[in-house]
């Protein structure tokens, strides 16, 4: 009897052991994945700064050869100001918002320098246009890994026997970054 | 004996500064910068040689194509789920190629090369000769290595000087060991004193060989900043899981980050599709027809009428009937040595009436050449066999199997994968007595002259005469860059340069089904207008039921870039 019972907790002992293990694991694997949205969103958040920082100059610069285009420069101007006060603490999706109508206004801005020659033969202008271009690139890129990391997150959280782990310790599905107005619309074709 | 402890002792000398030298010259293992997602200038072939401590491994290959497919010079589709059918088709539109690295280009051309109306399936850029694998592969890892140091990313890993040093201490132990020898010999009879010279030269000769050997690349201070950068961006791709699962179709979507990440080594789904070295011969792809379709090839070995010849079976034949009817001769009586001795002969009739049909009744095949090995040598000298019998798959179109003939080295060991060509075979025995080829492969680098055994015992009766040329000497001189002379070939002309007389461009014709077939296994590479097509040194184009096949040799081939230019002025 002793010795059945002897065999009996050795086998309760190693399957808690076993369960702490996986269990640990589990948390691990889920702190890793928050980590790497979290370290994805920084690399979001730095090339969005870096375009932040760019427009000033831009919008210095078109002023220059097309001063009375006010409208369009104050909603530049204003869109950068909106993205960069959500980016206070705001969540993806909101922020994703605000970065939309930013890209819209200069969408708006590059149309009216089309229409000023001298403007887009300057080549200040050109090598600021050159360096938005690069760092949107950079933003699609960082989207990207940002929303493959939240992805590889969120199935992690949500399928068993994760789910069980994340809901004891705490871990919450994440919102996705997504392209926000002319971004997600459908491609225009012209004939 | 002390000089033979000095002599031992300047060995054991030289042997510890050679391995001090690669103590201190092991490629540097750099720490990795943080996780980043910023790419840098290197191309992939050059990170995978820096993540991978200076050393070259497939991946550069694979790697550099994915980046090809990113920059738009083709695109990877995949119709289902499954990555293994990944299609490359060449873009319409591609960049400039004129700024391409050498292998950059070296890739794409195999690409060019080897597709069919402008499509190629990713697992069919295999290589089917190991040989050929090699060379290509060796090319490769010669350029890259070549830009890297050119970088100044990498380095010789024993610079010359170490190895004039090495050479140099090697004299010296030559030297000491051959006067150790010499000494030795002192006081023993002439014929019994050792050769101290022949000891000095061998051992200053395998030293120094040793030393002068070459043990790769390493790194220099430009290099291991750019390994640790981009090491910072390996543990960046690392730290996304979805990273290793991906496909290589999805560079349409990561564009470069997924050729970085196969540099790197962490695409490992990406990775595993790609492959640019041997492939399986079991499951070869082949173009025949003009569309891919993979085949299933059964190799023959342990059948014993498989691949001999008509006498051999002969023999075999009077073999088993001598032996049954001795048998029946000498214990007829006894009934248990009756039912061998009839299944031998039996067996006997069977081999001789089935060898006796397989010479009547040979059959033709055309077909594309899948693969290409030795079968059965004989040892020709101590240490080197000589191939008389090799094993060649061909698809004839007729199905997705089919069982390799045995190729006698005599009948033609010229041949090569991918060459279309007419076999006359033996079925039952399943041998080929003749081999025409009748158009050259995909896969084949450099455009060989088509030669007198390749061309001669087509029926000359399927030929058209050409009795206009198709250019004038002085438009082939335009091509070439010098002046040239016609002059007549059975299957067409041959322009020689007029001062040297080496050839340099040669036009085939051919009509009937060698020219159907011809125009099949010429319809590669990129076309141009009025339906011909050009790859590499070669250009095909029809004219009614005639095939016209121009290639460039030698010196000619220098007027590659006008060989569109020189098919348009066919008149």
């Amino acid at each position: 009897m002793t010795t059945v019972t002897a065999v009996a907790g050795g086998i309760v002992c190693l399957l808690l052991i076993v369960v702490v293990a996986v269990l640990v694991a589990t948390y691990n694997r889920l702190v890793r994945l928050r980590n790497q949205a979290d370290a994805s969103w920084a690399q979001v958040d730095v090339q969005l700064k870096r375009r932040y920082d760019l427009i000033p100059n831009l919008v210095e610069t078109v002023r220059g050869y097309a001063a009375h285009e006010r409208g369009t420069l104050d909603a530049v101007v204003a869109a950068r100001g909106n993205a960069m006060s959500a980016a206070q603490g705001a969540g993806p999706a909101s922020r994703a918002v605000a970065e939309g109508e930013l890209t819209s206004a200069l969408g708006r801005l590059f149309a009216v320098a089309e229409a000023y020659p001298q403007l887009k033969a300057n080549e200040n202008f050109a090598a600021l246009q050159a360096e938005l271009s690069t760092t949107e690139d950079k933003i699609a890129y960082a989207r990207q890994f940002f929303n493959s990391a939240i992805q590889s997150y969120n199935n992690a959280v949500q399928t068993v026997p994760t789910n069980i782990v994340a809901a004891l310790t705490g871990f919450r599905a994440r919102e996705f970054y997504q392209a926000a107005g002319d971004e997600r619309g459908p491609v225009r074709v012209q004939f | 004996m002390i000089d033979l402890v000095v002599a031992a002792a300047a060995v054991g000398f030289w042997v510890l500064v050679y391995a001090f030298c690669r103590l201190l010259t092991r490629p540097a293992s750099p720490a990795a910068a943080p996780a980043t997602m910023e790419l840098g200038a290197e191309s992939p072939a050059l990170v995978s040689l820096l993540v991978n401590r200076w050393s070259l491994t497939e991946d550069a290959a694979e790697s550099t194509l994915l980046d090809l497919a990113a920059r738009r010079f083709f695109e990877l589709r995949q119709p289902g789920d499954d990555p293994m059918r990944t299609t490359v088709h060449l873009s319409a539109r591609p960049p400039a190629s004129s700024d391409l690295a050498a292998y950059e280009s070296q890739v794409l051309e195999r690409i060019r090369g080897l597709s069919v109306d402008g499509v190629v399936p990713i697992t069919a850029l295999t290589f089917r000769n190991a040989a050929e694998s090699a060379r290509w592969n060796k090319r490769l890892r010669q350029a890259v290595l070549a830009e890297a140091r050119a970088a100044g990313l990498s380095r010789r890993r024993i610079s010359k000087t170490m190895s004039t040093l090495l050479s140099v201490l090697a004299a010296g132990v030559g030297v000491v060991v051959g006067f150790a020898a010499l000494r030795y010999g002192f006081g023993k009879p002439e014929d019994d004193q050792p050769p101290a010279f022949a000891f000095g030269f061998f051992t200053f000769a395998v030293l120094s060989t040793l030393g002068a050997r070459s043990l790769g690349e390493r790194d220099t201070p430009a290099g291991r900043a750019a390994a640790s950068r981009w090491l910072g961006v390996r543990d960046w791709l690392r730290g996304h899981d979805q990273f290793a699962s991906l496909p290589p179709a999805a560079v349409a979507v990561w564009d470069r980050y997924l050729a970085y990440g196969a540099a790197v080594g962490v695409t490992r789904l990406a990775s595993a599709v790609l492959d640019l070295e041997m492939g399986d011969k079991r499951l070869v792809w082949s173009s025949f027809g003009g569309a891919w379709h993979r085949v299933r090839v059964r190799y023959p070995r342990f059948w014993p009428r498989y691949g001999r010849p008509l006498p051999h079976l002969l023999l075999r034949a009077a073999a088993y009937l001598l032996a049954g009817g001795l048998i029946l001769r000498l214990f007829g009586a006894l009934d248990y040595f009756a039912a061998p001795a009839v299944l031998l002969l039996a067996l006997g009739a069977y081999v001789l009436i089935r060898s006796l049909l397989d010479l009547a009744f040979t059959r033709e095949i055309t077909g594309e050449v899948l693969w290409r090995e030795s079968w059965k040598s004989k040892k020709q000298s101590d240490d080197s066999y000589v191939t008389w019998l090799f094993h060649l798959a061909v698809d004839d179109g007729s199905g997705d199997r089919t069982t390799a003939w045995g190729l006698p080295a005599a009948v033609g060991s010229g041949v090569r994968d991918g060459d279309t060509v007419t076999i006359t075979v033996r079925p039952w025995s399943r041998r080929i007595v003749k081999i025409v080829t009748v158009g050259h492969g995909r896969s084949r680098e450099i455009v060989d002259t088509v030669t007198e055994e390749e061309t001669g015992s087509l029926s000359l009766t399927m030929m058209p005469a050409v009795a206009t040329p198709l250019f004038s000497d002085e438009t082939v001189a335009q091509v070439v860059g010098r002046a040239v002379v016609s002059a007549p070939l059975p299957l067409g002309l041959q322009y020689n340069a007029a001062d040297t007389g080496k050839p340099m461009v040669l036009v085939q014709s051919l009509s009937g089904l060698p020219g159907k077939v011809a125009w099949r296994a010429n319809q590669r590479g990129a076309e141009v207008p009025g339906g011909a097509f050009v790859a590499g040194d070669r250009a095909a184009f029809r004219r009614g039921e005639t095939t016209y096949v121009v290639t460039l040799m030698g010196e000619g081939r220098a007027g590659r870039p006008h060989l569109p230019w020189l098919v348009a002025q066919a008149r």
